[in-house]
């Protein structure tokens, strides 16, 4: 075989990274592509009359809404109503610029696909730098989209491109992120729970900066922050540009500056210290238990701190509503939502905590799927331990996971909003949390069915499901959606408790299709053949 | 050994000698429209070795696979000591311990707690010959299945089936990442299973580890059995070389069964015979011979006239 020059190399590995990214990014740059454009051409529809204007222009400053949404500049426009939303979608974006790094970066590697690739002439930092240069690309080509799409559609031009620019450099950053935290972190989900605790943590200053007790450059803290100053009238489009750029730039550096770690290690973590002390796993249930925990551990700080911004911020949004009665009106009749009492707060809370919880069960499907993928399961399946015993263990152990999630939220949602001030009782902010317990379980168990049924179309399809219910939810009455198919999003169906009654009937309705569709999952996964990746 | 007490617990079927270990009964596995395996029938008894032999691709793992449960048969069934393979799995599972061929392993893990949950799952295993096999694989169990090299991690899977003294030891391309000197090892291995009374059921496509170890052999050809017997049958079934010496006239060899490739020189022969060699002594006794020297086929030679017809079929 003739030998091949490092450029070469190389070449091939970038490409290879850009068509093992393709799918989901193709997905991900139609689905925000398209969301975005969709909120931009209903603007008109939305702000019709003058008082719909005046109402909408109101939101600007209520630190509650900007918490929400990110920050507000003209909403009444074309241009400042879709910026607005990108508060939301920057994170979507970001999420999975993130995960898709350490995806590219650790998963294969632990599937042992690396090793070939390794082997070669490529260095460790040429491998990183190939599956950077495919992430960004597939940004870049989102860029494109948003800013030729939406100049179309009518947006000041020079913004449309401000945004696309300004959005591929946020997803960007975040892969850029997910790498170092890959060159970080000794495992997948390490690095999955160092680069989210990192989006976390800006995150909730981002939530925080509105805040009446906080400074205002608070909003400059934060790469989401900075996502808020893209309407024209800020005149700051060149300066965020430029700041997210930057911030790409030293984070991809860093990443390459320490890419020369070994395969299957870490430069921190100290894993082969502490392996002496290693305890024993016992039976397949310590196993289950085991490797659910380290996934489980990373949503409960993701959760922990949405629930903590948002309960620090309760008093402070109480105090505002109480001046607002045609707002708080509107929370009640649109979101059945007590805008104005710490219980109303506390259930907007879990509204957000429900579509991380049901992320959290699609990640769990997903990692038993991958159990499967890697061929780890054929260690158990292979000596006396029965498929259906296999698939259920896991089942429960998640299902058991995600309960103590919820439940960690609501201890920190409680503590929380008294530190900031306002009081809930424990037993409301508990009610809170058990209360989106079964849309998460619904996910778990339709994921379950996916696995039964086509496995290799888990993970996406789990994760897409939970996407497009949360978008129904959230974007689907902008986009002015028949009820029916809003109605299809189960996210829908969970009430705002504590403010509002528990739903008991929409609860079991989910819990019983979430329990048959397990049921269906499990006896599929029995009579099948067993599928690598 | 037999009495070893883990072996005592494997149940029933061990004390009915008449119970094949492994029988696989016209076992068919198609992925779709390919035949990955086509009516293959096999039977190992109880204390044999049984070597399935094939290049990359021929259906050794798919075999393997369909016969632990883990795939689904596409026709006829695979029995391990008389329990269905496909409807009670973990009852068959309870008799066997199984070796694949690439171990991936629980990246967070040491050895040390994935060989004590894989023996705990099995349901128990015997510590000392669990330490024993770590120090003659020479393995050093603290580290975490990341760390590991291909090698070590077959290595934790060979340790984590043998430890469990199961009565029947299914392996897929179990050498494959070993040093040649832990490979010797490895053998010796086998050969004191076998010495218990374990039976085993190993793929390969190296030639030399079924030689050195295997009683009987099936060979597989894209999804075919092609040949099937002890190794000395199958030299039988192939052209023994025959070279001799003479002088004066050349014996007759035209028409004399089981003769091929004859190729009659000055004062000396070469040819090949198929089947009973006595028809050749008749004729060769015509002539007058004065050296003699045959050749039974190595295994090597075998394996070569199965996949050169595959080369000119395809
Ligand atoms: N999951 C699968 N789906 C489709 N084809 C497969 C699958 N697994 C194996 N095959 C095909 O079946 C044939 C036999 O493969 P395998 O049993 O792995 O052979 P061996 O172990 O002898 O190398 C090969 O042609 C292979 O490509
Ligand atoms: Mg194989």
């Amino acid at each position: 075989m003739a030998r091949r020059s490092p450029v070469a190399v190389w070449w091939r590995a970038y490409r290879h990274h850009l068509r093992l990214a393709r799918n989901a990014a193709l997905a991900w740059i139609a689905g925000l592509t398209a969301l975005s454009a969709g909120v931009a051409v209903t603007v008109e529809d939305r702000v019709g009359s003058e008082a719909e204007r005046q109402l909408l222009e109101s939101m600007h400053d209520v630190p509650a809404f900007e918490a929400l949404q990110g920050r507000m500049v003209e909403i009444g426009t074309m241009e400042g109503f879709t910026l607005a939303r990108w508060g939301m979608f920057g994170i979507l974006l970001a999420v999975w610029a993130m995960l898709a790094a350490v995806s590219l970066l650790r998963r294969a590697e632990e599937r042992g696909h690396v090793e070939p690739l390794r082997a070669g002439v490529l260095t460790p930092r040429g491998l990183l730098a190939a599956a950077t240069a495919a992430l960004w690309t597939w940004l870049a080509v989102l860029a494109l989209a948003i800013g030729a799409s939406h100049s179309a559609l009518g947006f000041d031009p020079p913004t449309a491109w401000a945004l696309g620019g300004a959005a591929a450099l946020l997803g960007a950053s975040f892969a850029a992120a997910g790498a170092l935290a890959s060159q970080l972190a000794a495992t997948r989900g390490s690095a999955v729970a160092l680069a989210g605790t990192l989006l976390g943590a800006a995150l909730a200053v981002r939530v925080a900066a509105p805040a009446t007790t906080t400074p205002d450059w608070l909003w400059w803290a934060t790469p989401f922050g900075w996502m808020g100053f893209l309407h024209p009238s800020d005149a700051s489009q060149a300066t965020v540009l430029l700041a997210l750029a930057a911030l790409a730039a030293v984070l991809a550096l860093a990443a390459l500056a320490l890419g020369r770690r070994d395969l299957h290690a870490g430069l921190v973590g100290g894993e082969e210290a502490s392996a002496p002390r290693a305890r024993r796993i016992g039976g397949q249930a310590g196993l289950a238990l085991r490797v659910t925990a380290a996934a489980a551990g990373t949503w409960a700080i993701i959760i922990g701190v949405v629930t903590a911004a948002f309960g620090l911020l309760t008093h402070d949004f109480i105090d505002a509503m109480a001046g607002m009665a045609t707002m708080v009106e509107l929370g009640r009749e649109m979101f059945g939502m007590a805008l104005d009492a710490p219980e109303g707060m506390v259930g907007a809370t879990f509204f957000f905590v429900a579509v991380l919880l049901a992320a959290a069960a699609a990640g769990q499907a997903a990692a038993i799927r991958e159990e499967e993928a890697s061929w780890r399961i054929e260690h158990l399946l292979a000596r006396p331990v029965g498929r259906t015993r296999w698939l259920v263990t896991r089942l429960l152990v998640s299902a058991a996971a995600l309960l103590a999630i919820a439940l960690a939220g609501g201890v920190v949602a409680w503590a929380a909003t008294r530190l900031g001030g306002a009081s809930v009782a424990l037993g409301d902010a508990l009610l809170g949390a058990v209360n989106v317990v079964p849309v998460a379980w619904l996910t778990l168990g339709v994921g379950v069915a996916i696995l039964g049924l086509a496995p290799r179309a888990t993970a996406a399809a789990t994760y897409g499901l939970v996407v497009a219910a949360f978008l129904l939810d959230f974007v689907g009455p902008f986009l002015e959606l028949p009820d029916r198919v809003l109605d299809a999003s189960p996210l829908r169906h969970v009430a705002a408790a504590p403010g509002a009654d528990v739903d008991v009937t929409a609860a079991l309705v989910m819990l019983a299709v979430g329990i048959v569709a397990a049921v269906v999952g499990v006896l599929a996964f029995a009579r099948r053949d067993l599928k690598e990746a | 050994m037999v009495d070893h007490p883990v072996l005592d617990r494997a149940a029933v079927p061990v004390e009915e000698p008449a119970v094949p270990a492994v029988r696989m009964v016209e076992l068919t596995k198609r992925y779709g429209g390919l035949t990955a395996l086509d009516r293959f029938s096999l039977e190992l008894g109880q204390g044999e070795i049984v070597g399935l032999l094939g290049p990359n691709g021929a259906g050794k793992t798919t075999t393997l696979r369909t016969l632990l449960g883990l795939l689904r048969p596409s026709g006829g069934r695979a029995e391990v000591f008389g329990i269905d393979a496909w409807r009670d799995p973990v009852a068959a599972h309870r008799h066997l311990a199984f070796i694949p061929g690439e171990f991936a392993v629980w990246p967070q893990l040491t050895g040390r707690q994935t060989l004590d949950l894989l023996g705990t799952v099995w349901g128990g295993y015997d510590r000392a010959y669990r330490d024993e096999l770590i120090e003659r694989l020479s393995l050093d169990p603290s580290k975490r299945g990341r760390s590991y090299s291909k090698g070590n991690r077959q290595k934790v899977a060979v340790i984590a089936a043998l430890m469990t003294r199961a009565p029947l030891l299914v392996m897929d391309e179990p050498s494959s990442g070993l040093d040649p000197l832990i490979t010797a090892t490895f053998q010796q291995l086998l050969r004191e299973a076998k010495q218990r009374g374990q039976s085993i059921l190993l793929s390969s496509h190296i030639l030399s580890e079924v030689e050195a170890v295997c009683d009987r052999v099936a060979v597989l050809r894209q999804g075919v059995c092609v040949e099937q017997g002890t190794l000395a049958e199958l030299r039988h079934l192939h052209a023994t070389t025959v070279e001799a010496t003479y002088v004066g006239t050349p014996p007759p060899l035209d028409d004399v069964p089981g003769v091929d490739d004859a190729e009659v020189g000055d004062g000396v022969l070469r040819l090949h015979v198929t089947g009973s060699p006595d028809p050749l002594l008749k004729a060769l006794a015509q002539a007058q011979v004065t050296a003699i020297q045959m050749r039974e086929p190595s295994l090597e030679e075998l394996f070569h006239a199965y996949y050169d017809d595959r080369a000119d079929g395809a």
